[in-house]
């Protein structure tokens, strides 16, 4: 099964982890998978091609406009390979009608200057097959599929009891851990989340240790949020200074795992509108690759259909303070939760495993 | 005939004069003529429509980029509207091969950038125009495309506030106007009141330039502007432009070399005849005659361009005659309506 992939990469945003575990294991498994383009050299080395007809499926990873390829590409693409041989992964749910959440949208034109119906009708147009990473797609017309993967061989330290994870992970001088909480991502639509976290965590602050917060925006709400009005791209200096939690750049995929690994917690956050959409993101399973304790602030339902039952204890409850004040103390259950949920993880959620699942959506069109 | 244009929204700069004048011109023929898009009031004369399968054609205007097509609503263009009913007027002259004038402007900086930009037109539309008479390109049609839609002579300005104004964005420009006319005003600066360059871009090379090496395309040289005492204005709205040329005595047009070598013709050959001003032409006498008329020759600046730019402003009448028969011509055989009819003949052929 050869296939295609459409989309802008960035070492520091979007689907780059995922796509580079596809090549990887496409490549394991024989196949040609590539990146539609030029070939570049740039980081991450990843291969790509213009002869869209040698493989057996296009597919387009889809979070903005630009991921949609220039001309003359878009047209050579549309010229040459069939719709029904053209697949859009829709990471952002903009393949619905317009849903707001808090102040999170699914079409914002303000942002990308299209309106609603034409997500819906570019996608129409470009593919025959749309796939959304949630459990439970709202369109009767899209498939679930969920993309985003664990990847076992990413795990920074895998224990296999929860007392050596948790003697480690409480060993200050020995365990390495420099930070109390890391947590990689952008500041778009998360801080109504993080805000309740920091500030769980303002009393536990001489105990819990720095926070950083490693992503674009975080110094303060960006100028143009402000000139185009766009809320939920927020942030207290304030709050940041009271709980010693320091904005620091996006960090390149690579260096991800290894970065939320030096805190001793890492909060896993989806936007409200994948809250609400059930969307999962590479955040949802990467986490549990660092050595960390992933804090899930995330719907239960969620959480159960996809980490398992196992991982409920990881959910932050309405006392935060009280929740990670119980961790510090005796953090071996929690490690039990890490590890079982990483063990769920591995056993239905592996890159192979999506591998297969979308080998068999191409087959099923084509 | 349904004709929807698809260019790039742009409210004081491209062709954005054209599309508004094709669509009046258009509705006095029968032709329904509109621009891709959704209405908006800032664009007072544009007809804009979103259903590009209602069109008999698509006929796409690209000029000097492609970015500002969204590959989300090409997409939907290109799967509603096969590619026998899709045009595209190359309006810069792209689709040619790589061509460098005089070590300064060119078409394409690299050949791969060539080919881009033919396969983007080959694979948008099924015929390619270009506004000049003599496409070098077999492939390529003549299609003028941009004409005269007299309105605007009747736009008088009391009081001049300049006696020359050149209205036009700093684009492959800087070379001919440090070579001749800033000279040549030099030399008679005492004789001329107030000046003033009206665009974008004669404040500065904007920031984006170096990144795609057009540095030389955006050339300025305050100090020149400081010495010669000539004032820079922001660009006006395509509704204001024959407002903003009749605010001067005398207006000059300038035109970048790639185009002239080309013969490739753009709004401002007529806009500036339907100004309250007279249009100097910085341009060959052949090419303002080729365009104009005979009569064209007398409003070319080539040679004695100090001269002739006094002569404008103490003498204006001398070139009264000249202008006005230039206007005639113009009007015969410039006039949108023609350019819609030839437009019409084209699509259909």
């Amino acid at each position: 099964m050869n296939v295609l992939f459409v989309s802008k990469i960035s070492p520091v945003a979007r689907s780059v982890f995922p796509i580079f575990k596809y090549v990887e294991i496409g490549q394991q498994l024989g196949y040609h998978v590539a990146l539609y383009g030029e070939q570049t050299n740039d980081t991450p080395r990843l291969p790509y091609s213009l002869d869209a007809k040698a493989f057996d499926a296009v597919i387009f990873v889809v979070y903005e406009p630009w991921d949609f390829p220039d001309m003359p590409y878009l047209a050579q693409l549309l010229d040459t390979v069939p719709k029904e041989r053209r697949i859009i992964i829709d990471c952002c749910g903009r393949y619905n009608d317009t849903i707001r959440i808090e102040h999170d949208f699914n079409h914002l034109e303000k942002m990308d200057k299209h309106q609603g119906w034409e997500w819906i009708e570019g996608f129409e147009a470009v593919a025959g097959t749309i796939l959304q990473p949630t459990l439970k797609p709202l369109r009767s017309n899209v498939r679930s599929f969920l993309w985003h993967a664990f990847d076992p061989a990413s795990i920074a330290k895998p224990y296999s009891k929860p007392d050596e994870a948790a003697v480690a992970w409480a060993d200050r001088n020995g365990g390495g851990k420099p930070f109390g909480m890391t947590y990689v991502g952008h500041n778009w639509q998360r801080w109504t989340q993080l805000k309740k976290l920091l500030e769980g965590v303002q009393p536990l602050s001489a105990d819990f240790g720095p926070v950083v917060l490693a992503g674009a925006d975080w110094e303060r709400r960006p100028d143009w949020a402000e000139q185009l009005g766009i809320q939920g791209v927020d942030v207290s200096t304030e709050l940041m200074a009271r709980v010693r939690a320091e904005a620091k750049p996006p960090i390149p995929f690579q260096e991800m795992i290894g970065y939320m690994s030096q805190g001793r917690f890492s909060p896993v956050i989806h936007r409200p509108l994948f809250n609400e959409l059930g969307f999962v993101t590479n955040r949802t399973f990467a986490t549990f690759c660092a050595d960390t304790i992933p804090v899930l602030m995330l719907p239960h339902g969620l959480v159960e259909a996809i980490y398992g039952p196992s991982a409920l204890p990881l959910c932050v409850p309405e006392d935060v303070t009280g929740y990670f004040s119980a961790i510090l103390r005796n953090p071996a259950s929690h490690w039990k939760a890490v590890l079982d949920t990483r063990k769920h993880l591995a056993e239905h959620h592996t890159f192979q495993r999506r591998f297969q699942e979308l080998t068999r959506i191409i087959e099923d069109n084509i | 005939l349904r004709i929807l244009f698809v260019a790039e929204k742009r409210i004081n700069a491209g062709s954005i004069q054209a599309v508004a004048s094709y669509i009046t011109a258009g509705d006095k023929l029968g032709h329904t003529i509109a621009m891709y898009g959704c209405p908006d009031p800032a664009f007072p004369k544009i007809r804009f429509s979103l259903n590009a399968d209602g069109f008999d054609f698509v006929v796409f205007i690209l000029e000097s980029k492609l970015d500002w097509l969204s590959g989300l609503r090409l997409s939907r263009i290109l799967s509603m509207v096969p590619r026998e009913r899709r045009a595209v007027l190359d309006a810069d002259g792209l689709y040619n091969n790589l061509i460098v004038v005089e070590d300064y402007d060119r078409n394409h900086a690299t050949l791969a950038d060539r080919d881009r930009w033919r396969e983007s037109c080959e694979r948008l539309g099924h015929r390619i125009f270009q506004p000049t008479s003599a496409p070098r390109d077999p492939r390529v049609k003549s299609l003028l495309f941009y004409g005269s839609n007299g309105e605007g002579q009747a736009a008088t300005e009391a009081k001049k506030k300049w006696d020359l104004i050149h209205v036009g964005h700093n684009w492959w420009r800087w070379r001919e106007l440090e070579q001749s006319l800033f000279p040549a005003i030099g030399r008679v600066r005492e004789k001329i009141g107030e000046i003033c360059f009206l665009g974008l871009w004669w404040d500065g090379c904007p920031p984006w330039a170096a990144s795609l090496s057009l540095q030389n395309a955006f050339r300025v040289d305050p100090q020149l502007f400081r010495e010669l005492r000539i004032t820079i204005r922001p660009p006006v709205p395509f509704t204001q432009v024959a407002g903003a040329m009749s605010s001067a005595k005398v207006n000059l047009m300038t035109q970048r070399p790639l185009f002239q070598q080309l013969g490739i013709i753009t709004s401002k050959y007529f806009e500036i005849l339907c100004a309250n001003t007279i249009p100097l032409v910085l341009i060959s006498p052949k090419l303002a005659e080729s365009v104009y008329g005979p009569h064209g020759r007398d409003l070319s600046l080539h040679t004695a361009i100090e001269q002739r730019i006094v002569s404008a402003l103490e003498t204006p009448e001398r070139f009264m005659e000249p202008m006005e028969r230039v206007r005639d011509h113009v009007k015969a055989q410039h006039s949108y309506t023609k350019r819609v009819q030839q437009l019409v003949t084209a699509l259909e052929s």
